[in-house]
């Protein structure tokens, strides 16, 4: 079984005296998904590259605590990222979005066959089948971020980590992926996902972890998106932040089906 | 300069095409002077296509745009930028900063544009006040959040003062405040005259920025219209690959008077109508 363990993480980026994590503990297991929510600067990215073991293994910087990372024996199953800015990730070796897609599937040492199955379906998944023959380089910023998506799925993450995986999305692009999110967890995947979209976590997350100046301010179940305090970051879902601003009385509904459900008949 | 009556932007039947792949097809629209305009659309709809022909960085292959009374086909996208007459934003514009503090950045539009040195001067202090940006004046770009670099970069586009302002998704990755940060310096240059046209997939930002909506769809221009109406009209935002943001949901499931889609006229609504007293 797939898991993630940060305890008491603390780091810091090279060359800089103020951690951008303090203290971080928490856990992802097989089969959830957690929103990482915060302010800008909160430090969400930063703990996502934390989790992917890219920080500081690649970056640099400086980790005190322990990351634990748990995974079957497979090549495929590992942890995967999914970096805010696809324009970034793209390989640069493919001039066909199927290539491109194949390409992290053609480092795992998988047969043809195996790979044409991961990459095929991954496309279909994402909504993109119809993009296969194109060039990357001259795709919109939505259709490559689906791309790159579709790069990491096919290689069938044990873990899978994303960083704002919807802000170049259109509604379309976006339900897709956060049904996909579900489906990716259904199937035994962990999946911590960093979004300033408040509005959807209600629709795809288990838990709720809020970092506030690379601290954890609060973890918990999904209404968290709808309390006080975060709304008071201006970090709750937008149906919440309207029925506090009407100085209507918390708890405040997180969704539009739960202001119904509070709003009495007239 | 332009006089007031003329459009600040103006696109006659505008083609375009990447090889066979159709981007834009006999697109016609036109925008006033301190015009605020979102143009939506899926991804692929065309969008960032219609940016790049406002900007000059390419040309139509059919008709014609018109940036304040100039065809673009005639000008060079730095003569149009120096000229005052568009300003724009580009999707990526975080990762595009080159200046060693975010002032230098900010002032480099105006430098090139051969604004007087005091003026310029004037220009980026009100653009890095428009933006909230003072306090990280003196920082490198680079040593600060993206969604930071990404104000630095609409800040820039600000200090050239133009007629009009095109910002390809300004939001995203932005947070809630930075968003309504975003909003207000808008508001205010709307205000002063400017025409602004945003390019984004964030209805709720849009509800609380824009007016008017125009919605590309495969190329063509499917909508142009009131933003308010189109956000009542759950079935035809659908229809066009848009969703229903929030706030319009909200006010459309509680049946609130005047279906408000800005979130501080929804408040209002509910506050009165949760109160028992009427709505105006």
């Amino acid at each position: 079984m797939v898991r993630l363990t940060l305890d008491r993480v603390t780091f810091w980026y090279p060359a800089t005296k103020a951690p951008a994590l303090r203290d971080v503990s928490l856990d992802v297991a097989a089969g959830e998904v957690v929103a990482l929510v915060g302010t800008v600067g909160a430090g969400t990215s930063t703990l996502l590259l934390v989790a992917a073991d890219l920080a500081p293994r690649v970056i640099g910087g400086r980790l005190e605590g322990r990351v634990h990372f748990e995974a079957p024996e497979e090549a495929s199953g590992g942890r995967r990222i999914v970096l805010p800015t696809p324009w970034t990730q793209v390989s640069g070796m493919a001039f066909t979005v199927w290539d491109e897609v194949a390409f992290g599937p053609a480092n795992l040492g998988w047969s043809r066959e195996e790979i044409a199955r991961h990459v095929d379906r991954a496309l279909a998944k994402l909504g993109i089948a119809h993009l296969a023959s194109r060039e990357p380089a001259a795709l919109s910023g939505g259709e490559l971020q689906r791309v790159m998506i579709a790069g990491i799925l096919a290689m069938d993450p044990g873990l899978l980590l994303l960083d704002e995986p919807t802000a170049e999305l259109d509604p379309a692009g976006a339900r897709i992926l956060w049904q996909l999110v579900r489906e990716l967890a259904r199937g035994g995947a962990g999946v911590l996902v960093a979004t300033s979209d408040s509005d959807a976590i209600p629709e795809f997350a288990d838990r709720v972890i809020w970092l506030e100046l690379g601290r954890v301010a609060a973890a918990g179940a999904p209404a968290l998106v709808a309390d006080e305090a975060l709304c008071a970051a201006e970090l709750g879902t937008t149906v919440a932040d309207t029925w506090r601003m009407a100085g209507l009385a918390a708890p405040y509904p997180a969704t539009v089906a739960d202001a119904v459900r509070r709003w009495p008949a007239r | 300069m332009a006089g007031s009556l003329t459009p600040a932007l103006r696109l006659e039947t505008v083609s375009f095409s990447y090889g066979v792949v159709r981007a834009l097809v006999d697109v016609s629209l036109a925008l006033a002077p301190g015009e605020r305009v979102a143009l939506l659309g899926r991804n692929g709809a065309g969008k960032s296509t219609l940016m790049r022909l406002i900007t000059g960085l390419i040309q139509p292959a059919g008709g014609t745009v018109w940036v304040g009374d100039w065809d673009t086909r005639h000008r060079t996208p730095e003569a149009l930028a120096r000229s005052g007459r568009v300003g724009c934003v580009f999707q990526h514009a975080e990762q595009q900063l080159f200046g060693r503090t975010v002032r230098d950045d900010v002032s480099f539009g105006p430098r090139v544009a051969g604004v007087p040195a005091p003026e310029a001067t004037r220009r980026v202090e009100r653009a890095l006040r428009a933006l909230e940006l003072e306090r990280h004046a003196e920082e490198h770009p680079y040593d600060l959040p993206p969604a930071f670099r990404k104000l630095a970069a609409l800040a820039g586009a600000f200090a050239l003062e133009p007629a009009l302002l095109v910002l390809d998704e300004p939001t995203s990755g932005l947070d809630r405040a930075l968003r309504m940060r975003v909003t207000r310096a808008l508001l205010e240059r709307s205000v002063a005259g400017v025409t602004v046209l945003v390019i984004t997939h964030d209805l709720t930002f849009a509800a609380e920025t824009v007016e008017r909506a125009l919605v590309l769809d495969s190329g063509r221009l499917m909508l142009d219209g009131p933003l308010p109406a189109l956000l009542g009209d759950a079935a035809r935002l659908e229809s066009l690959g848009l969703a229903l943001p929030p706030v319009a949901a909200l006010s459309a499931a509680l049946g609130l008077p005047g279906r408000p889609t800005r979130q501080v006229d929804a408040a209002r609504a509910l506050a009165r109508v949760a109160a028992g007293r009427p709505v105006p």
